[in-house]
């Protein structure tokens, strides 16, 4: 009798603790979950001694086409949802020079167009930053470039030579944008 | 084509969701005889045994060390972005796991030999193994990207998982050398149906200040990941005999290995014990349907540079496609097929074992003097009380866990272990398990962390195993 008395009170026990529960779970949750990491990176660096623009007999001394494949690739063009690209356009020559930016789609066709009017050195730095998405220019624009134009303007003479050392211009520029990778 | 897929993510599926591996209810639990896979030096007291196939052994354990379902699908009006981002990607670190296994018994079976101190075991078990470690970087790199993150680098040793299924044949001798000592040791053979493991990655992903440029990132790799069986269960399962080539690689169709148990049972004195086995030295040999993947070299970038006047050299240069070459080249991406060892996560097992209170007749002790020398088994105490040591090698190092047990008898027909074992996956796991004799059939059922069954979705560990036998011990 204690025996079977010892076996009830074990079962009761496992019983007892068997007995699971639950506490309410919402796996819609999943639903509204957003993986969109901000990815921050590099994307063209220009830079022309004082000299090449001298030795150029046109004002416009550079035109340039960069085939730019990054933003149109699906894998980046699928996902992007808006973000912002920065540009910091650096003048040590001794004259004034007018840059300009263009993205151009698969036809050549231009889609956005920056321009940077930069003084002579030693005040010569100009820093811009472009939204895309939301309050800002179309985020079609960052999907559909397949190429950026770079062309430069020397507003100045050819002759004068910067007193500073290594005169250039140079233009720097990165991309910080947001993907939905779901 | 659709069950196919469904089997096929589902056999991936037991192997992730399956975690832990420690056996500590059934370890040195005599009255169940698949205690002596935990032991093969495990005492045993019966003539033979023989399991009921497919019935006689399912065990199947599932842990996460940092992470349960409720922490991010609790009900709690908490937005879930919020809730990874506290509790996933920053509230977990490197060393959380996400591990486990499980056994499915095909065959058992243990007969005593002619010398009656020998008892033979073996069988057929099919086993299913896989540990993810967190992959806090990758998660981070996931969630929030690399902006305004400059100089942090991000760890691409944080990637580390193995897992594998395998079919195991094993052939096992349990031999008691005198009235304290027993031994034993269990021969095993693996036919692995397939195997992946990425445990020895290195290198980081920065972004820094640009030399040229606004910014620099850097890539430095060296990763590896090696598998065997994988593309062969994919074409299968296009071919739609993805049943058939499970099978076959299981029955020494795939990649073989080898390994070892080792165990022992002492009695210090009449009441104490001491015991401890060595499960899995082994390892398997992949050769069959091998594919590595690596990712090895070091690159900077600064996006694309034009640098005058040397740009102007090659009017139709692709500045954008001779970055991209040159990551390639300095990162390459391969693959190879070549053959590689994989071991098998060996296993420890301790315990220290006092017993006491009322002697209990062992079934053997009735008629079966011919079993053992002298007839003189050392008889059974009703209670028992005791620790246990476990300790598994995982990718990370060895992993240990400490259990304390109770070990209550009621006659020769039902026995019930309770344990507390504290681990990484939990510090208020209580298990409790019983072995039922009934006539010659014994079954048994044994759970753990019972106290998370308040609220299952809580639990971060869980195991259960089940078995079904048929013992004799000479009378019947």
């Amino acid at each position: 009798m204690k025996g079977i008395n010892k076996i009830t009170t074990f079962f009761l026990m496992g019983i007892a603790l068997f007995s699971s529960c639950i506490e309410d779970q919402d796996f819609d949750q999943y639903d509204d979950l957003a993986l969109e990491p901000v990815l921050e990176a590099s994307i063209l660096y220009v830079e022309a001694p004082e000299r090449v623009i001298n030795l150029a007999t046109a004002t416009n001394f550079y035109t340039e086409d960069f085939n730019f494949d990054a933003f149109s690739a699906d894998v980046f063009a699928d996902r992007v949802i808006d973000g912002s690209i920065t540009y910091i356009v650096t003048n040590t020559t001794s004259k004034e020079l007018e840059v300009s930016i263009q993205f151009l789609d698969e036809g050549a066709n231009v889609l956005d167009t920056e321009n940077f009017t930069i003084a002579p050195a030693p005040t010569a730095v100009l820093q811009r930053e472009i939204a895309y998405g939301g309050t800002g220019r179309s985020i079609d624009i960052i999907r559909n470039t397949s190429s950026i134009r770079v062309s430069a303007l020397n507003l100045g003479d050819t002759t004068s030579t910067s007193n500073l050392p290594d005169p250039k211009v140079t233009l720097q520029s990165s991309g910080k944008f947001r993907v939905e990778i779901k | 084509m659709r069950k196919c897929t469904l089997l096929f993510l589902t056999l991936f599926g037991l192997v992730f969701c399956a975690l832990g591996q420690n056996k500590q209810l059934l370890y040195d639990f005599t009255e169940i005889p698949q205690s002596l896979i935990v032991n093969p030096g495990a005492k045993t007291d019966v003539r033979w045994y023989s399991g009921i196939p497919v019935l006689s052994g399912i065990s199947f354990q599932a842990g996460s060390s940092g992470l349960s379902v409720n922490d991010i699908f609790a009900d709690d009006g908490i937005d879930i972005n919020t809730k990874v981002r506290e509790r996933a990607i920053f509230g977990m670190n490197p060393r959380d796991e996400l591990s486990g296994t499980y056994q499915l018994e095909l065959i058992n079976a243990g007969f005593r030999g002619k010398n009656p101190d020998i008892f033979y075991s073996f069988g057929i078990y099919n086993e299913g193994d896989a540990i993810g470690y967190w992959f806090q970087d990758y998660a981070i790199l996931a969630f929030e990207g690399n902006a305004d993150r400059l100089n942090q680098r991000f760890d691409l040793g944080h990637l580390k998982t193995r897992g594998e299924l395998m079919n195991v044949f094993h052939f096992g001798i349990n031999k008691r050398v005198d009235n304290q000592l027993i031994v034993g040791a269990r021969a095993k053979i693996y036919s692995s149906i397939f195997d992946f493991n990425s445990t020895k990655n290195k290198g980081y992903f920065v972004t820094t200040e640009g030399q040229n440029n606004l910014f620099a990132s850097t890539l430095e790799a060296d990763m590896q990941l090696r598998t065997s069986g994988i593309e062969a269960l994919r074409e299968a399962q296009d071919d739609g005999n993805l049943g058939s080539t499970i099978l076959k690689r299981g029955f020494f169709g795939g990649n073989l290995g080898v390994g070892v148990d080792l165990g022992f049972t002492y009695h210090l004195n009449e009441q104490t014990v001491v015991t401890a086995s060595l499960l899995d030295v082994g390892f398997i040999y992949h050769a069959n349907d091998v594919k590595n993947y690596t990712l090895n070299g070091s690159a900077t970038v600064e996006g694309i540079e034009v640098i005058l006047p040397d740009a102007l050299t090659d009017p139709n240069a692709d500045f954008w496609q001779d970055l991209v070459d040159e990551i390639e080249e300095f990162v390459p991406f391969e693959d190879n097929a070549e053959s590689y060892i994989s071991f098998r996560p060996t296993k420890l097992n301790a315990s220290l074992r006092y017993n006491f209170g009322e002697q209990v007749m062992s079934r053997a002790d009735c008629d079966c003097e011919d079993l053992i020398s002298g007839g003189n088994f050392r008889s059974k105490y009703a209670n028992a009380v005791g620790g246990q040591l476990y300790v598994i090698n995982r990718p990370r190092g060895p992993q240990p866990a400490l259990t304390a047990f109770y070990l209550r008898r009621l006659g020769n027909i039902l026995a019930l272990k309770t344990t507390y074992t504290v681990d990484k996956f939990s510090l208020s796991n209580v298990g409790l398990g019983f072995s039922l004799q009934a006539g010659p059939v014994n079954l048994y059922l044994l759970a753990d962390n019972l106290l998370a069954y308040r609220n299952v979705a809580a639990s971060r560990y869980t195991s259960f195993q089940f078995g079904l036998n048929i013992i004799s011990w000479g009378r019947n």
